[in-house]
C-alpha cells in the first residue's frame, strides 16, 4: 500500500494524511458506538446492585433515588431466611450439572459409536437423531410431563415429578451434543484408533485412553454450552417441580413474584446474588464461553 | 516367525474394486515390497493383512493359520503408520508401552521390554519426550519401537519413509534393513518409490489397479520386466519403447522402426520361436533400457537426432528422437553430442525386450 | 505372464463359501457387541423422552383428557378447537409479530456491530466479552432486570424521562408496548450472541478477497457491503432458520414481565400451551398445538437443510 512513485510522492502523501484523519474520525465513532452497546449490555446487569440494597419504601420514592442511602441488607436477610434461596441455588446446580455430565458422557459415547464403529442402519439411525435435531422442549413440554408422571408408577417414585431423576434425564438428550461429538472424533487421525486396533486395544480402551484424552477442548466446549443452556432453563422445572425441594433459582425467583405483592428490593437481592458467581467464572473461563456459545451454533 | 500367505485376496468398497484376486507367499523372514502408483491398492492389502479391513473375499493365512476372521491384536502383526500414528498425549514411553499394557503384561515386565525396544532404536533418552517434542526421524523411531515391543510375528509397513526428508529418508532406510536383518521377522513394505523397493526388499511384488503384475527380486524384476508397466515403472529414467515391427526367419530376425532396424537371433532376447510366430502380426514394441543404448556415427543400429542433453554429474541422459519416438541414452560424461546433430544408436540386442500389443513381454525366462 | 498362469496349489481356497459365510457372520455378530454400550444410553433416553412424546403428543392431539383423566378419543376435535380458538389466534399472532421485531432488530445491530468489531482489533476481546455478558443471564432474571428498567413507576427509563421533564411510558401495561418491550428484552439479552456469530463469519472471509478489495481501493463499507456480506450470505440464512426455531419457543420473558398480559397482548405460543396444559387443563388442545409447533420447527428445520449445502462456502 506503502510503495510510491518518485514523480507524485508529494501528492500522494497529502491524500494520505487527509484519508487517514478521516479514518481516525471513521474509528472514533464506530468505538464511540460499540462503547454505548457496551454500557447497554453491562448497565442494566449493574444497576441492579441498587435496588438490591434498597428497602421497598425507597425504590418507590418521590423523588426518585438513584443509589441506596444506607446499605439496607434487609433482602439479603430476608432472602436467607425467609425463602428457600440456598436450596434453590443447590437445586440449580445438581440440576445443570447433573443434566452437563449425563449429556457428556451418554453424547461422547454415541459420537464415538458414530465417528468410529460400523453396524447396520448406521447411517438410518443418524438421520433419524439428526431430524430431531431442532425438536424445541416447548413442543414435547406436555407429553415429556405425562410421562414422567407415568414413570414416578413405574419406577417406585425414583424417576417423577419432584424427584431429581425427572427433573435432570428429560433434559440430557441432545442430538446437537451426539452431533458435534461425532464431528469431533471425525476430526481426530483415523490412525490413532487403527494404530490402537493394531495393539490390542477393545473399543472401550480406545475410547477411554486414546479418545478422550484428546476430546478435551470438545468436552469443555460443549459442557459449557450444556450447562448455560440448563441453568438458565425455565420452562420444564417449572412443570416438573412442585416442592422447594426440587425447585431451582429459575423457578424459585420467579415464585418471588408475588400473586398480590411483590417485593422488588428482594428480587433485585436474588438477581444480584445470583449474578455475581456466574459473572466471576464467566470472566475466569471468557474464552471457553463465547467458542462455546458460537459452536453450538455454527457447528451444526 | 511366521510365514504371510494370500490367497485370492479381493477387496471392494461398494462398486470399486480395489483389490482383484491378488495371492502372494511371503516366507518366513522375507523382506518382501508391495510397489506399485498410487491408488494400486498396496496399502488396502497391508491393511487386509493387518484386520483394519475385511476381505470381500479370498484368504489370508499367517503362520498357516488362516486369520480373516480373526481381531488385528491376535494376528500378532505390527503396523507402521505412514504418519506414525503416535499417541500425542502420551509420552514416547507410554507410546511404547501401550500394547503391552493393553496386553495386561505386568509394569516391571514392560518397562524391561520399553528398555530394550528403545535402546535397538537409540530413544532411551527421549523416553519422557510427547511425540510433539520429537523430530520426523525420531517419531518414526518410536513408531517402530512401539511395534517391535510386542515381538511381532510380521511387520507390516505403510510407507514409513515417505514423510522423511531425502537425505533422512536414505539414513533411515539403512536403519530398517539393518533392523530387519538383526531381528529377522518377515516384513511386508508399502512404498510407491523403486528405489526404496530395489534396495530393500529381497522380493518385489508390483501392483497396477489392484492388479498383481510380477513378483520377483529386484534385479529380476528390473532385468526381466514381465510386461510394459514394470518395465516403465522400474528404473528411472524408465525403459525407452520404440514401436517395432518385426520380419524374418530362423536364425536372422530383425525389428524395423522409423528409424532403422535391428538384427537379432531369438536365443539372446529369450524368446521361442512358438512366441515369436503367434504374435509377429500384431504392432509389437521393443524395449531397451537408456544403459544398454550407446551413440554411435550414423549408420550404426537406429539413427535419430539429438533433441536434449542432461548432464547429472556422474552420467549425461541424450535424448535422441528416432522416428517420432524420444529415445533416452545413457553416456559417460565425457562423450560429446550436440543439439540437432544426427547420430547413430548402437543396441545391445541381448538387453532388448520385445513386449506383445497387450503390453506383455515374450521373453521366457 | 504372471496373472495369466494357472493358480498354483498354495494359493487355491481352502475355505467353502458356507464356512466362510458363517465365520463372517460369527466376527460381525462378534464386534457389533460393543455397540450396545456406546450407543445404547443415548438410544434410551433418546428413545423415551424424545421419541415416544412426539408420537404420544400426535396420538393425544386426537384426544380429550389423558393428563388427568383417561383419554377418549375424539378425532379431530382439538384441532377444530385449535383452529377456532381466539386465544390461540392472538398467541400466534403475537408470536408473529415478535419474531419478525426481534430478529429484524437483533440481526441488522448484530451484523452492524459485528463489522465495526471485525475492523476494531484491538479491543476486540474487551467488546465481546462486554457484548456477551447478558447471554449469562437466565431470561427469567432478564426479566426481573428488565423490570428495574421498564416499571410504570420505579423504572429507570421512565425517571429518566421524569427528569428530563417528559411524559412516562407504560411499558408493560399497555399495548402493543408490553410486546416491544418483550422483543426489547430478547434483543438485549441475545445481541452478544449475534455478534460473535457473524464476527465469526466476517473473521472467516477469505483474507485473499478482503485484499483484492483493498487493492482495488474499495472503500471500507462497500468492501463490505459486496465482499463480506455476499460471502457471508449462506450463514446468514441458516442463522436466520435457527433462530426463528428458537424464537418461536417465546416463553420465560413473558413469564417475568407480563404474565400473558395485558388482554392476551404478549401471550405467546408456548405460553398459550403452558396456560392450556397447567392452568385450563385443557389438555387435547395443548397437544395439537405442542404438534402444530413441532410441525413448524420440522418445517424450518427442512428449510434449514435446503441451505446447509451452501453453509459450506461461507464459512470453510
Amino acid at each position: 500500500m506503502k510503495v510510491l512513485a518518485d514523480g507524485d510522492g508529494q501528492d500522494l502523501i497529502a491524500l494520505e494524511r487527509r484519508s487517514s484523519s478521516l479514518r481516525s474520525a471513521k474509528s472514533a465513532a464506530s468505538y464511540a458506538v460499540l462503547v454505548l452497546f457496551t454500557i447497554i449490555s453491562v448497565g442494566p446487569a449493574l444497576y441492579i446492585i441498587s435496588p438490591a440494597f434498597r428497602d421497598s419504601k425507597s425504590l418507590f420514592s418521590y423523588p426518585p433515588q438513584w443509589l441506596p442511602s444506607e446499605f439496607f441488607l434487609g433482602n439479603f436477610q430476608f432472602l436467607l431466611t425467609q425463602t428457600n434461596y440456598v436450596r434453590w441455588a443447590m437445586n440449580t446446580l445438581i440440576f445443570a450439572t447433573g443434566v452437563t455430565l449425563i449429556a457428556l458422557v451418554i453424547d461422547t459415547l454415541a459420537g464415538y459409536a458414530f465417528a468410529r464403529m460400523q453396524f447396520p442402519l448406521k447411517k438410518t439411525l443418524f438421520g433419524l437423531i439428526l431430524a430431531t435435531l431442532m425438536v424445541p422442549t416447548a413442543a414435547v413440554l406436555a407429553p415429556t410431563y405425562l410421562l414422567v408422571r407415568f414413570l414416578d408408577d413405574w419406577t417406585f417414585g425414583l424417576v417423577g415429578i419432584d424427584t431429581f431423576p425427572g427433573l435432570i434425564l428429560p433434559m440430557t438428550v441432545s442430538p446437537l451434543g451426539v452431533f458435534m461429538m461425532r464431528q469431533f472424533i471425525e476430526t481426530l487421525p483415523p490412525g490413532l484408533y487403527e494404530a490402537a486396533r493394531i495393539d490390542g486395544a477393545s473399543e472401550w480402551r480406545i475410547f477411554t485412553r486414546i479418545v478422550l484424552p484428546l476430546m478435551k477442548p470438545a468436552i469443555v466446549v460443549l459442557g459449557i454450552f450444556v450447562f448455560m443452556l440448563q441453568w438458565a432453563n425455565l420452562l420444564w422445572p417449572l412443570v416438573a417441580t412442585t416442592k422447594d425441594e426440587t425447585r431451582v433459582l429459575t423457578v424459585g425467583i420467579s415464585t418471588l413474584q408475588g400473586q398480590f405483592v411483590t417485593n422488588w428490593g428482594v428480587i433485585a437481592a436474588a438477581t444480584l446474588m445470583t449474578l455475581v458467581p456466574i459473572t466471576v467464572v464467566f470472566l475466569f473461563f471468557q474464552k471457553w464461553f463465547v467458542q462455546a456459545s458460537v459452536a453450538g451454533a455454527l457447528k451444526q | 516367525m511366521a510365514e504371510v500367505i494370500i490367497r485370492q485376496l479381493t477387496k471392494s468398497f461398494g462398486e470399486n474394486t480395489v483389490v482383484k484376486s491378488v495371492s502372494l507367499k511371503v516366507a518366513d523372514g522375507e523382506f518382501l515390497v508391495l510397489l506399485g502408483p498410487s491408488g494400486c491398492g498396496k496399502s488396502t492389502i497391508l491393511r487386509l493383512i493387518a484386520g483394519l479391513e475385511e476381505a470381500t473375499s479370498g484368504e489370508i493365512l499367517i503362520n498357516g493359520k488362516i486369520v480373516n476372521f480373526v481381531s488385528p491384536v491376535n494376528r500378532n502383526a505390527a503396523f507402521v503408520f505412514q504418519n506414525y500414528a503416535l499417541y500425542p498425549h502420551m509420552s514416547v514411553r507410554k507410546n511404547i508401552a501401550f500394547p503391552l499394557a493393553t496386553a495386561g503384561m505386568p509394569k516391571p515386565a514392560i518397562d524391561e521390554a520399553v528398555q530394550d525396544a528403545a535402546r535397538i532404536l537409540e530413544l532411551s533418552d527421549l523416553l519422557e519426550r510427547l511425540p510433539s517434542q520429537l523430530s520426523g526421524g525420531q517419531r518414526q523411531r518410536v513408531a517402530l519401537a512401539r511395534a517391535i515391543v510386542r515381538k511381532p510375528a510380521v511387520f507390516l509397513m505403510d510407507e514409513p519413509l515417505s514423510n522423511l526428508d531425502a537425505q533422512l529418508r536414505q539414513q533411515t532406510r539403512l536403519e530398517l534393513m539393518d533392523l530387519h536383518r538383526r531381528l529377522g521377522i518377515t516384513t511386508i513394505y508399502v512404498t510407491h518409490d523403486q528405489i526404496e523397493a530395489m534396495t530393500m526388499g529381497q522380493r518385489i511384488a508390483i501392483l497396477k489397479d489392484g492388479e498383481l503384475q510380477q513378483v520377483a527380486p529386484p534385479l529380476e524384476a528390473y532385468d526381466q520386466p514381465a510386461n510394459i508397466f514394470v518395465a516403465r515403472f522400474m528404473g528411472a529414467p524408465p525403459m525407452n519403447l520404440i514401436p517395432v515391427s518385426v520380419s524374418g526367419s530362423e536364425p536372422t530376425w530383425s525389428a524395423t522402426t522409423q528409424g532403422g532396424s535391428i538384427d537379432f537371433d531369438l536365443k539372446s532376447v529369450g524368446i521361442t520361436q512358438a512366441a515369436i510366430g503367434a504374435h509377429m502380426s500384431e504392432s509389437l514394441q521393443i524395449g531397451i533400457r537408456p544403459e544398454h543404448l550407446s551413440l554411435g556415427a550414423v549408420g550404426t543400429g537406429l539413427s535419430g537426432k539429438v533433441r536434449f542433453i542432461e548432464p547429472t554429474g556422474s552420467d549425461t541422459f541424450v535424448t535422441v528422437q528416432v522416428g517420432e519416438k524420444n529415445v533416452v541414452v545413457r553416456c559417460g560424461v565425457n562423450e560429446t553430442a550436440k543439439i540437432g546433430e544426427s547420430v547413430g544408436l548402437a543396441v545391445n540386442p541381448a538387453k532388448m525386450h520385445l513386449f506383445s500389443a497387450d503390453g506383455w513381454n515374450l521373453r521366457t525366462k | 505372464m504372471t496373472t495369466t498362469s494357472a493358480t498354483p496349489e498354495w494359493a487355491q481356497l481352502t475355505m467353502s463359501p458356507d464356512e466362510c459365510a458363517r465365520e463372517r457372520s460369527r466376527f460381525r455378530r462378534h464386534a457389533l457387541k460393543p455397540i450396545i454400550g456406546f450407543l445404547g444410553p443415548f438410544l434410551f433416553l433418546w428413545t423415551l423422552f424424545l421419541a415416544v412424546p412426539m408420537g404420544w403428543a400426535t396420538w393425544l392431539s386426537f384426544n380429550e383428557g389423558g393428563l388427568v383423566s383417561d383419554a377418549k378419543f375424539v378425532g379431530f376435535k382439538n384441532w377444530t378447537t385449535f383452529l377456532n380458538n381466539d386465544e390461540l389466534r392472538t398467541a400466534i399472532k403475537n408470536t408473529s409479530v415478535y419474531v419478525v421485531v426481534a430478529i429484524t432488530v437483533v440481526f441488522g445491530l448484530g451484523l452492524i456491530l459485528a463489522a465495526l468489531l471485525n475492523n476494531n482489533k484491538k479491543s476486540q476481546n474487551f467488546f465481546k466479552v462486554a457484548l456477551y455478558f447478558p447471554l449469562l443471564i437466565p431470561p427469567i432474571m432478564a426479566g426481573m432486570i428488565f423490570f428495574f428498567l421498564t416499571h410504570y413507576d420505579m423504572g429507570v427509563i421512565n425517571l429518566l424521562l421524569q427528569t428530563a421533564g417528559q411524559d412516562r411510558v407504560n411499558f408493560l401495561g399497555a399495548n402493543p408496548n408490553a410486546l416491544m418491550t418483550i422483543a426489547g428484552l430478547e434483543v438485549w439479552r441475545g445481541l452478544g450472541f449475534w455478534v460473535l456469530f457473524y464476527l465469526a463469519g466476517l473473521q472467516s472471509v477469505p483474507t485473499d478477497l478482503i485484499d483484492a478489495g483493498k487493492i482495488d481501493g474499495a472503500r471500507n463499507t462497500r468492501r463490505f457491503l459486496r465482499i463480506s456480506l455476499p460471502t457471508l450470505r449462506p450463514l446468514m440464512l441458516f442463522a436466520l432458520v435457527i433462530a426463528l426455531i428458537f424464537n418461536f419457543q417465546l416463553f420465560d420473558s413473558v413469564q417475568a414481565l407480563t404474565k400473558g398480559g395485558p388482554t392476551l397482548g404478549t401471550t405467546s405460543i408456548v405460553w398459550f400451551i403452558y396456560k392450556q396444559l397447567f392452568t385450563f387443563q385443557q389438555s387435547g388442545v395443548a397437544y395439537a398445538t405442542s404438534l402444530a409447533l413441532l410441525l413448524l420447527v420440522v418445517a424450518l428445520t427442512i428449510f434449514a437443510y435446503g441451505f446447509l449445502g451452501h453453509r459450506k462456502d461461507g464459512l470453510k
